[in-house]
């Protein structure tokens, strides 16, 4: 009957495991996070309220897409945080516990329903044990929901709703009332924070499909998938009878109410709703847009039906409990999520290559603006050109930082997940550890992000295992039992300074030296300053753990997270104290994709030095370089600064003169600070980093490669690696 | 029955063919930039319409003697899998067709370099047409290098 209407409504579930994906994963993630916090605050109405509703939103949103075992175990995580809210229960370590098993259980679900799989990970057992915890509670909450919808059935009026039908459809109805079919009026109305709204329409249109037809939807599928609405009407014809086919829609997952009401000719209702009071907002308007409840008060009096309804039917301790601003500060969040958006991570690549290169052209614009000059100096239009490709520049800056701030990422996200697993660890040492997070607002690239992660689970490990001693140590050194770990991160110039600092016992400096020269890393006699000493467990090969443990010391050393911060541009040192902590500092820059760099000339080639590196650049006579062990050095101000030549590091010809003056850019990683002996100094300009691809990866001292104006490719240095491959091979 | 369409292209006296399916474009020599510390067949990268792509000098790779740049020096671009990289030839000389009956398997010592790099040998006449293996060009298996 309906073909029409069919065609938009079939729509296929899959195409929403992406979007269910993205949704389930971030519940997960605030459910774990408001576990931690419910630990440590214990029982804060609000936190457990927004838990429940992440729970809450969880299993509706997997049962709408039919993960049955993740149905299962965040119902019971529901019925428990239910309990928890309605001050029924205490919050108890063994319950956390618990549920945050269930998130870990969940995560692992999720994960296989993201590689396409079926969920085969068992939940009964813990599905249980929550059982277990809530063993001697009374089930009231049936009863409960069952008045208050016997109420809300009875309150609710018929409303009438323009469906603004086609010709055609309302021939259709009327038709169908001739015949003395049943025409109703469905309405559905959806939970404030129910997700994919437009597939519960769908599932909705489908139920409706067995009894009946559905003659239309309002809002629209496509309405419903982008707004705000939390409910939705249908346009029936059905012959069964209207108390059958609510019971059929109820069963739909998280559909908070279903109305069903005799639907009246399309005419008569437009003429109702025009006697109707003035003040009644026409409710088509509704479904649309969320303008509706801002506050309680004001509303009671406009639109009766739809209010009553709701104060009676929430069940949610939101209503009840005395701390009323708690409910409007639920409402203000979902207000803040509407001002952003997700955007797939390839469409936006694109946008930043593109950027990219504009910025190459423009150089290149530049050059030519120059080279035109210096022919027709003379020429008004020459000029011209110049004056706008200035102003060309300058949007282009523009253009270039707004592009890239897009991509940044609050450091927080990768630090949310830190707490946890210190929790755990510190569980499975019999550690008191707490964890301390700061600058979690600090914002940097999404790709240094996305990587950050490992070295820095990594360097968290090594705080909890080897940083923080155990209770009675501490207090043995009069410290207090509970051992404190910082996370910190700020930004530091162009780059971004991460923190991880432990009030443990501080390294063990002696046994380090010892090791290092055991396994031959140092000379015996070396004179190293502490910090050199600490540095050495970064070096390849190095452990000092006397008893491999499952947290740390999985042979995954240090120079492993050394080696990975490099690979980012960045740099990792250690100060340490004894009995007072030690401190993890990395810098690692802002981005990656388009730095600010110093051209540098050796012979024939040219090389970009990351100008975030450079500290200065010198003009050095060569009789005033020094060999020091066979080595170049350089007296800078009282220090000797060690020199490298880049003809040589990098085997490139010999030219046949040598001039008598060179030029040295002082480049400097940490406290580290190294001379680059150049040819000549080209200028600094703005370069699109580009990898050099899988068979070129790798390479010592060369971090990528750029395309300069003239469209010649140019290679980056990799100033770090260049630094650590003079330190390492100095010290063997 | 089966027909294979071939690029192919010589390196001094002898002529080799790459499947055609493999090959990207064809291009002349645009200025390279040396890249320190890669292997010593890779002769550098350039910029291909704002793409960094490496480029591999056949003659270093199969133990050749280096030669001056012509006018009919090439790179022909090739694609193996998602990665996209250029060999640099002498010439390249033209696109044809071989009945895949024609194809033989590379005899164990081939024409004085390794046969790992070979597919097969095909027979035009009296022509012998080297076919490459591109899995291998790249990709160092440096124990052959030093034999070859």
């Amino acid at each position: 009957m309906s073909q029409d209407d069919n065609n938009n409504l079939g729509v296929d579930l899959g195409e929403f495991i992406d979007f269910y994906l993205l949704d389930s994963q971030e519940q997960i993630e605030k459910l774990g996070a408001g576990l931690l916090q419910l630990e440590k605050e214990g029982g804060n109405i609000g936190l457990i309220n927004d838990l429940f509703r992440s729970a809450h939103s969880l299993k509706g949103a997997s049962g709408t897409m039919g993960f049955t075992p993740i149905v299962a175990l965040t119902h019971a995580a529901e019925d428990l945080l239910d309990h928890l809210r309605q001050g029924k229960m205490d919050v108890s370590l063994e319950m956390i516990d618990t549920l945050l098993a269930v998130t870990d259980r969940v995560k692992a679900m999720l994960a296989q329903v993201e590689q396409r799989q079926e969920i085969t990970i068992e939940f009964e057992d813990l599905a249980s044990s929550m059982r277990g915890i809530l063993k001697g509670d009374k089930p009231v909450k049936e009863e409960m929901i069952q008045t208050s919808e016997t109420e809300t059935e009875d309150l609710v009026e018929f409303v009438p709703v323009d469906f603004a039908l086609t010709p055609s459809e309302s021939e259709k109805v009327i038709d169908a009332q001739s015949l003395g079919r049943g025409v109703y009026q469905v309405h559905v109305k959806l939970g404030p924070n129910t997700l994919m709204k437009a597939v519960r329409a769908v599932m909705a249109t489908q139920r409706v499909e067995g009894m009946g037809a559905v003659i239309k939807l309002l809002p629209s599928l496509e309405d419903l998938e982008v707004g705000d609405a939390e409910e939705f009407f249908m346009l029936v014809l059905c012959d069964e009878p209207r108390e059958e086919l609510r019971k059929e829609l109820l069963e739909i997952s998280e559909l908070e109410d279903v109305f069903v009401h005799p639907y009246q000719n399309v005419i008569e209702i437009v003429e109702t709703n025009l006697e109707e009071s003035a003040a009644e907002i026409p409710v088509a308007e509704i479904g649309i847009e969320p303008k509706v409840i801002p506050s309680v008060g004001a509303e009671e009096n406009v639109i009766k039906p739809i209010v009553t309804q709701k104060t009676t039917l929430e069940p949610k301790g939101i209503a009840k409990a005395p701390g009323t601003p708690m409910a409007e500060t639920a409402n203000g969040e979902g207000n803040t999520q509407v001002h952003t958006i997700r955007v797939d991570t390839a469409r936006m690549d694109n946008l930043i290559n593109l950027v990219g290169e504009m910025v190459i052209t423009r150089t290149r614009l530049v050059q030519i603006g120059l080279d035109l000059k210096a022919q027709y100096s003379t020429d008004g239009m020459v000029n011209s050109l110049n004056e706008a490709n200035v102003y060309l520049g300058r949007l282009m800056n523009d253009l270039q930082e707004s592009v890239m701030r897009l991509r940044m990422v609050a450091i927080g996200t990768v630090f949310n997940r830190f707490p946890r697993l210190v929790r755990d660890l510190a569980k499975k040492t019999g550690k008191e550890i707490d964890l301390v997070l700061k600058g979690e607002d600090t914002e940097l690239d999404k790709t240094v992000v996305e990587v950050i992660g490992d070295p820095l689970m990594h360097l968290i490990r090594n705080s909890v295992d080897h940083g923080i001693e155990s209770p009675e140590d501490r207090r043995a050194a009069g410290k207090p039992e509970l051992g404190t770990i910082t996370l910190n991160a700020y930004h530091e110039g162009n780059h971004i300074a991460i923190l991880i600092s432990d009030d443990g016992g501080g390294l063990d400096l002696d046994k380090i030296r010892q090791i290092a020269i055991s396994k031959g890393l140092i000379g015996e006699r070396e004179e190293l300053s502490e910090r050199d000493i600490a540095n050495l467990i970064f070096l390849p090969g190095f452990s000092t753990a006397d008893v491999v443990t499952d947290i740390s010391g999985r042979g995954v050393g240090m120079d492993v997270v050394k080696k990975a911060l490099n690979n980012l541009g960045g740099m990792v040192d250690i100060t340490t104290r004894k009995g007072k902590g030690s401190t993890f500092t990395i810098r690692l820059p802002l981005t990656l994709a388009i730095i600010q760099a110093l051209l540098v000339e050796v012979g024939q080639e040219i090389y970009a030095v990351p100008l975030s590196s450079v500290l200065e650049t010198l003009l050095v006579n060569r009789e005033d370089i020094k060999t020091v062990g066979g080595l170049p050095m350089v007296q800078l101000r009282g220090n000797t600064l060690p020199l490298i030549s880049l003809q040589e590091k990098f085997d490139l010809p010999k030219p046949e003169t040598e001039s008598s003056e060179v030029y040295v850019v002082v480049v400097g990683f940490g406290d580290k600070a190294l001379g680059l002996i150049v040819d000549e100094l080209r200028g600094q300009q703005e370069v699109v980093i580009k990898s050099l691809g899988e068979f070129l990866n790798n390479l010592p001292g060369i971090a990528g490669a750029t395309i300069l104006g003239d469209g010649k490719v140019t290679l980056i240095l990799d100033i770090g690696s260049l630094i650590q491959d003079v330190l390492v091979t100095r010290k063997a | 029955m089966a027909e294979e369409q071939l690029v192919t292209f010589s390196l001094g006296s002898e002529e080799f063919g790459v499947d055609i399916m493999r090959v990207q474009e064809i291009i002349r020599i645009p200025p390279i930039t040396r890249v320190p510390k890669s292997a010593n067949y890779i002769e550098g990268v350039i910029n291909l319409r704002g793409n960094v792509i490496p480029v591999i000098s056949l003659r270093t790779r199969f133990g050749m003697t280096r030669v001056e740049e012509t006018d009919l020096s090439r790179i022909v671009v090739l694609q193996v899998q998602t990665k996209v990289f250029g060999v640099r030839v002498d010439a390249v000389t033209e696109v044809l067709r071989l009945d895949s009956e024609a194809i033989e398997p590379p005899p164990p010592i081939a024409l004085g370099m390794d046969s790992q790099f070979i597919r097969g040998v095909g027979k035009i006449g009296e022509r012998l047409l080297i076919l490459l293996d591109l899995d291998h060009i790249m990709g160092g298996e440096t124990s052959h290098d030093v034999s070859a």
